[in-house]
């Protein structure tokens, strides 16, 4: 019957065609380096599907409903990230490679718009695959870097103006090495250098030294600082980059010393020079776990978390001061902002992952009271982590989140901290207008909304598992709670359960799956 | 003068020689009364919409027809012929299991002219009406979803058949047997290709898998075996 069948097709003469490569090729949740399976924007989930090579947005149109537009993407993904600000995506592809005919596809970086009508809003032509992607907080600068060829520069770094379009919009810069290679980066608000314009800064943490690199001026040749030796008499690496704007400082905490090293970006000291760089090398006592720059009513000073103590380091005249800590505290939240007070000091948050306190560390008022200016109080569990909150309305609350299935919805004016117990592994969402979070465990079917207005948590099970859960803004402006399912029982597809995320109930909620077979082609 | 001009030429000469010496011998007889067939008929279909069943444009279906004689008039005759071909296509639409279930029935006119009594041509136009089903089995749902439809259209054909024995026996009743081919275009409207799950299965309120739309139409051939009397 088949040898009839293909012997009838020849005779038909019209070579009975194949069907796109793309319908035998399954979709699988993106999880290499570099990519997640989703990612949450404001107005659109992006929903990875690397093995056709684009990505599906998902937007809600009206409430309860949910539409779905496939974009293709760069071939060879390597990286994707989400703004600061969720607006936009940016995914980095290194395109076909090896280069083999002129109209093979170049490396790129794609920017895609999040919002509710998602659309590829801007694209960069790269000249060679790069494979890291580092976003700047305020949307200016985006950094790429990493080569995957035969021979790749590990210092050599291209920065993308994100405010220019075309080739224009490309610099490449190779930091003069002496051995190291990029770890991490920092992008700087504007420094208020002396003797110029504020200019923001990016600086590079190497093995043994930083870069700093003059955002204002990207082509101009950048600043190597080394890093000190640690106490051992061995190389050093960076362990944290902090900085102060006004003052143009920056300050790096240094792995195995007890030095912190304290940069200040002065007026330039020489014809040629923009700034200049003075170092100083200040030792707290002990190996610092934070570092984080505050102001008191003296002015501006380095806090150092060293064991029990916070060590307050005069930048300028490297004197310090220790002050006693009801625990060990390992990281260091500035909450100044969020209280909005007249003070003349900074407020800190103190938290640690091997203690159950947290702290508020007052630095108003004058110096010799700094003993009184620790407020602790003991939550039982300790804390890894302390997410921010968007938005007006509750930018004063901070989630704490813990190793455990805990995480606390911290008021900082109030002082009061609402503890919430989950039943699982946790995985937080802040919605992206700062007024709920949400608390899934992967995999699983139960999720949960916690409003901060009145702290009441919505427990809801959804009827397939759960793999990530993001809150939208719809194109009425309605907000919508997406629960991606990414898993089958067979097979991996893209599905998704969608609520009113103001009022969520899956009474209402509506299912939606077979979303990684649209517009395939 | 070529010898794809001379091979022609005897061709026809042939056919007119074999068309005048059947000229004693009545068509009546080879004008079945009716014939039933049993046949394959293979369409070719290259709507984007099948692309999610098939891995080929290719949809074959058996073929069963039925027909009869109406009106005679010598090497003329017209008749009435229907059919119903049925055909499954299963795939995978990136790993999901796929299945298509299309019957089609088609009825109408069938105009036959004998070139020599055991051997006629003929052109059709049948009205054609098909019904279709598309399942998907979702894994994320874990549900098969389905979509359902009526499509109308109108198939056209032309085509030859021979008889290749007849029995000895004697009166009106004397089965033939024939062979049939024909090829036409096979034309059907579209229809919407939002799969749902069935009433009660899947999760509450699932929103439809939409697939785009299908179209079944395309060129077909269909060879049969058929018997007639």
């Amino acid at each position: 019957m088949k040898k009839l069948a293909w012997l009838m097709c020849g005779t038909l003469a019209l070579a009975c065609g194949g069907r796109p490569s793309s319908w035998d090729t399954p979709y699988t949740p993106s999880s290499q380096n570099g990519l997640t399976s989703a990612y949450g924007l404001t107005g659109s989930v992006a929903v990875l599907d690397a093995a056709l090579e684009r990505v599906t947005m998902l937007s809600s149109p009206s409430p309860f409903t949910l539409s779905s537009r496939s974009l293709g993407l760069g071939k060879n993904l390597v990286a994707a990230r989400a703004s600061a600000d969720r607006q936009t995506l940016f995914v980095l592809s290194r395109g076909v490679q090896p280069q083999r005919t002129p109209k093979d596809e170049r490396p790129q970086l794609l920017l895609i718009d999040g919002g509710s009508s998602p659309a590829i809003s801007q694209s960069y032509t790269l000249t060679e695959p790069m494979e890291q992607l580092v976003l700047d907080p305020q949307n200016e600068w985006a950094v790429v870097y990493g080569g995957g060829g035969v021979v790749v520069n590990l210092n050599e770094l291209v920065l993308v103006n994100l405010a220019q379009s075309g080739a224009d919009a490309l610099s490449s810069k190779t930091l003069l090495s002496f051995g190291g290679s990029p770890q991490r980066f920092t992008f700087t608000a504007a420094m208020a250098v002396p003797g110029g314009e504020p200019r923001r800064f990016l600086i590079v943490e190497r093995d043994a030294d930083l870069v700093l690199i003059d955002l204002a001026q990207p082509d101009r040749d950048a600043v190597t600082v080394p890093l000190p030796k640690t106490d051992a008499g061995g190389t050093a690496s960076p362990a944290q980059v902090v900085y102060d704007a006004d003052s143009a400082s920056v300050a790096v905490r240094v792995n195995g010393s007890t030095s912190v090293l304290v940069l200040q970006l002065a007026a330039p000291a020489e014809d040629g020079e923009d700034y200049s760089v003075v170092t100083n090398l200040v030792d707290v006592g002990g190996q610092p776990a934070a570092i984080d720059f505050v102001h008191n009513s003296q002015g501006l000073r380095l806090v150092a978390l060293v064991g029990n103590s916070a060590v307050l380091v005069d930048p300028v005249t490297a004197t310090t001061q220790s002050v006693q800590m009801p625990a060990a505290f390992t990281g260091i939240r500035r909450i100044t902002a969020e209280l909005n007070t007249a003070a003349d000091g900074d407020v800190a948050l103190l938290y640690g992952a091997n203690v159950t306190k947290i702290a508020y560390f007052n630095l108003s008022g004058a110096p010799g009271a700094l003993y009184r200016s620790i407020e602790s109080s003991e939550i039982g569990v300790s804390v890894k982590n302390v997410i921010d909150v968007p938005g007006e309305r509750f930018f004063d609350h901070k989630l704490l989140e813990t190793p455990n299935q805990q995480f606390y919805v911290l008021d900082l004016h109030t002082r009061e901290s609402a503890p919430m117990k989950t039943n699982g592994a946790l995985s937080l969402e802040v919605a992206p207008d700062g007024e709920r979070v949400w608390a899934y465990n992967s995999g699983q079917l139960g999720f949960a909304s916690v409003d901060f207005a009145t702290l009441h948590p919505v427990s809801l099970i959804a009827e397939r598992p759960v793999s990530q859960v993001f809150d939208i803004e719809g194109a009425n402006g309605q907000r919508s709670a997406i629960a991606l399912h990414l898993t089958g029982e067979i097979s991996a597809g893209i599905g998704a359960t969608v609520l009113d995320a103001l009022a969520p109930s899956t009474a209402y909620a509506r299912f939606y799956s077979g979303l990684e077979l649209g517009g395939v082609k | 003068m070529s010898a794809r001009f001379r091979i022609s030429s005897l061709l026809l000469g042939a056919l007119w020689l074999s068309a005048a010496s059947a000229q004693a011998e009545p068509f009546a007889p080879h004008q079945p009364y009716l014939q039933a067939s049993l046949g394959v008929r293979v369409s070719k279909v290259s709507d984007a919409g099948y692309d999610a069943f098939s891995d080929s444009d290719e949809l074959t279906q058996v073929s069963l027809g039925l027909g009869g004689t109406l009106f005679r008039l010598q090497r003329f005759s017209l008749a009435a012929v229907g059919f119903w071909d049925y055909g499954q296509k299963s795939s995978t639409a990136r790993g999901a299991a796929t299945q298509l279930d299309v019957h089609r029935l088609t009825v109408g006119p069938e105009l036959r002219y004998h070139l020599i009594p055991p051997l006629y041509l003929f052109v059709n136009v049948l009205p054609a009406f098909a019904h279709s089903s598309a399942s998907l089995d979702d894994n994320v749902a874990q549900a098969t979803r389905h979509a359902r439809h009526w499509s109308y259209g109108v198939d056209a054909a032309a085509g030859a058949a021979v008889e290749l024995y007849a029995a000895r026996s004697e009166g009106w009743f004397r089965p033939r047997l024939w062979a049939i081919a024909e090829g036409g275009y096979g034309y059907l409207g579209s229809s919407a290709l939002q799969l749902s799950p069935d009433e009660g299965q899947g999760p509450q309120r699932p929103a439809p898998v939409d697939l785009g739309t299908l179209s079944l139409a395309g060129p077909y051939l269909r060879v049969s075996a058929a018997v007639g009397f």
